[in-house]
């Protein structure tokens, strides 16, 4: 926008340039500064007399939405690919995490880092079967590899089917913990991801990723390796999917196979993705906490629930194709649109004066 | 018993068949996932148990009012919800038939109950002895039923000019309309013929799942798969897939245990797609740039 500034020769551009960058630079700081900010209350909170413990595991449960909302849209958001099979990888996840808490009595921290690589390992492989398929394929294909997992932990005796898991304690470093300390954990990992996609999608790969999804064609003929990149993607993805897992495993401190086998929850992750926004930061947020607490709220009313779900998904897709997140950024996005414009025009006006100030000189001179 | 197996399970996929056709005609005419599809079914199940128990009807004449309402609500479905977004991408359309899925569940738990409730059978549930097999008469009227709206299906796209249209639309949407043929008469024909499959389907198969809000799910994710596996595009190809989904998750039913049925169908699946990624009947279509 600042660049079709009418009017101001080549020095003049220099200097516009150089404020549009300034005033970019300031929004960075801002953005950066609201997500500090949101921290710092998502820190605070439990301080706070009122918050019971259970208070703090309910919110855990929604920061493991968050999470494996932001998992999945790193593929349907910033690669451009659908999967409906991300509950696999929660369970995969909360596996993970169980099975070492269980037998080796392991740190959070292990078992959460255990849980996320064995989601990233196992979504290499099907990384590699799945990304032969295109769109409408591979949301079946997904679908089955939860269906699989499913059947898997249903079946296979050391995963204790429906009779399920139970964990002890948790414990950080030696220390014991319990729902308000867990809490403390799942807000430092909610930011650590946070930090890690905001990295990602600015890196190099990040816009690897972004060239392939809006062009494949383009992005090849410029020498992006479809397969590398778009495998990484699915791992990555895979991994933090499995980090949420690990974490609803641990704080539930139950795992069992009634919940991990509801294909509905990978549904669930991608119904976040959607409503927050993919393709920013900030929607994960927004769709993680509609769907974990819808449910919470309209406990008695399941039924109204699933019709609230269902009207706000299509209302969303009608009205605001890009999510909640979308529809909040709107107008702060034009107003910084605007402030840049206006930063670039005033750039253009006193870079103007000094060049014809240098031009009265060196005619004098 | 191996022969009994395979005719229950041809059975069973001649139902899974029906919902895989409707999978198949929606998504090559709208390139939309439908996973409604279930729902219009679930539907269709509760009103023919109402129409059947509380208004004492005749069973065919169920099966006429209970069409007509899937049918109706078909279109309802394209005319509210799918028509404002049809020019998305089909993320956005899959998603927003998941949000029809929600609110029919959602409507059928708040009227209904979520409970389960049988489905009267209105058949000789005896099984009679054909060519030296077992066989429930529930299975062949089944059979029937399903091979009877394949023949119409056929004879639509075969002779009738909505059916030949249709078709059109499918190969080349805008030639179609360029040709004057009226596409979106045609995608509301799509939506109406995926309600009529609908209401067999669920009418059908609900003496054998019993009548609930989830009744469909998997029996949907199995049309899909059967869809998947026939390369989304081809009836045949659908129909050959759920035939042989339903064949080959009764012996893994009867063979290694019922919890491995569904996935079983999923393991094929996924061992097909790895081998042709384009599906069994599929084509590869030229990649546009």
């Amino acid at each position: 926008m600042a660049g079709k500034i009418p009017g101001g020769a080549l020095p003049a551009a220099v200097g516009n340039r150089e404020a549009v960058a300034e005033q970019r630079r300031r929004f960075i700081r801002q953005d950066f500064m609201l997500v500090c900010l949101l921290f710092a209350v998502l820190l605070l909170i439990p301080a706070l007399p009122f918050v019971k413990g259970w208070m703090a595991a309910q919110a855990v449960l929604v920061i493991v939405y968050i999470i494996a909302a932001q998992g999945v849209s790193i593929l349907t958001g910033y690669t451009g690919l659908v999967t409906v099979g991300h509950g696999g990888f929660l369970a995969i996840g909360a596996y993970t995490a169980a099975l070492l808490s269980k037998h080796f009595g392991a740190d959070v921290l292990i078992c959460v880092v255990a849980g996320g690589a064995m989601s990233a390992l196992i979504g290499v492989a099907l990384g590699l079967i799945f990304l032969r398929l295109s769109g409408a394929f591979m949301a079946i294909g997904t679908l089955g590899f939860a269906f699989f997992v499913g059947t898997i932990v249903n079946n296979v005796k050391v995963f204790e089917g429906r009779e399920g898991i139970s964990l002890p304690p948790n414990h950080v470093f030696g220390l014991p913990i319990g729902d308000i300390g867990f809490y403390y954990v799942a807000v430092l990992l909610l930011g650590l991801m946070t930090l890690f996609i905001h990295s990602l999608v600015r890196s190099g790969v990040g816009r690897a990723l972004k060239a392939l999804r809006d062009s494949e064609k383009a992005a090849q003929s410029y020498g992006v390796n479809r397969w590398f990149y778009r495998t990484l993607a699915f791992s990555i993805s895979a991994g933090i999917t499995g980090v949420a897992g690990a974490l609803n495993g641990l704080v539930t401190r139950f795992v069992s196979a009634e919940v991990y086998s509801d294909i509905w929850y990978s549904v669930d992750m991608l119904v976040a993705a959607i409503v927050g926004g993919t393709s920013m930061l900030m929607g994960p947020f927004i769709g993680g906490v509609f769907v974990a607490m819808l449910p919470f709220f309209l406990e008695k009313l399941a039924d109204f629930s699933f019709i609230l779900k269902g009207a706000v998904l299509i209302a969303i897709l009608m009205f605001a194709p890009a999510g909640v997140g979308g529809l909040i950024a709107k107008p702060f996005q034009a107003m910084r649109r605007r402030r840049l414009a206006e930063a670039g025009a005033r750039a253009v006006a006193g870079a103007g004066v000094a060049e014809s100030v240098a031009q009265e000189g060196a005619r004098n001179g | 018993m191996l022969g009994q197996q395979i005719m229950s399970g041809l059975a069973t996929g001649s139902l899974y068949a029906l919902t895989a056709i409707a999978v198949v005609v929606v998504f090559r005419n709208t390139r939309t996932i439908n996973l409604a599809q279930g729902d219009f079914s679930m539907i269709g199940a509760f009103l023919a148990l109402i129409f059947l128990k509380s208004f004492g009807f005749n069973y065919y004449f169920t099966i006429f009012l209970v069409v007509v309402c899937i049918v109706a609500l078909g279109i309802l479905t394209e005319r509210l919800v799918m028509r404002p977004i049809a020019d998305s991408d089909w993320l956005t359309l899959f998603t927003a038939t998941l949000g029809v899925y929600y609110i029919l569940h959602g409507v059928a738990g708040w009227l209904w109950g979520r409970d389960t409730k049988a489905f009267p059978v209105t058949f000789d549930p005896t099984p009679v002895q054909i060519l030296g097999t077992i066989v429930s008469e529930g299975h062949l009227i089944n059979i029937a039923w399903a091979t009877g709206i394949g023949i119409v299906l056929f004879v639509f796209f075969r002779f009738t000019k909505q059916g030949i249209a249709m078709r059109a639309v499918t190969d080349d949407p805008e030639t179609a309309e360029l040709m004057g043929i009226p596409v979106r008469f045609i995608v509301m024909l799509t939506w109406g013929m995926a309600g009529f499959l609908a209401a067999f389907a669920g009418i059908l198969i609900a003496p054998i799942i019993y009548v609930s809000p989830q009744m469909m799910d998997e029996v949907l994710i199995k049309g899909y798969v059967a869809a998947v596996f026939g390369g989304l595009y081809s009836i045949p190809g659908a129909v050959i897939g759920a035939l042989m989904i339903g064949v080959a998750e009764n012996l893994a039913g009867g063979y290694l245990g019922s919890h491995y049925k569904t996935a079983t169908a999923f393991a094929m699946i996924v061992a097909l797609l790895a081998l042709r990624p384009q599906g069994l009947f599929g084509i590869q279509k030229r990649r546009e740039i």
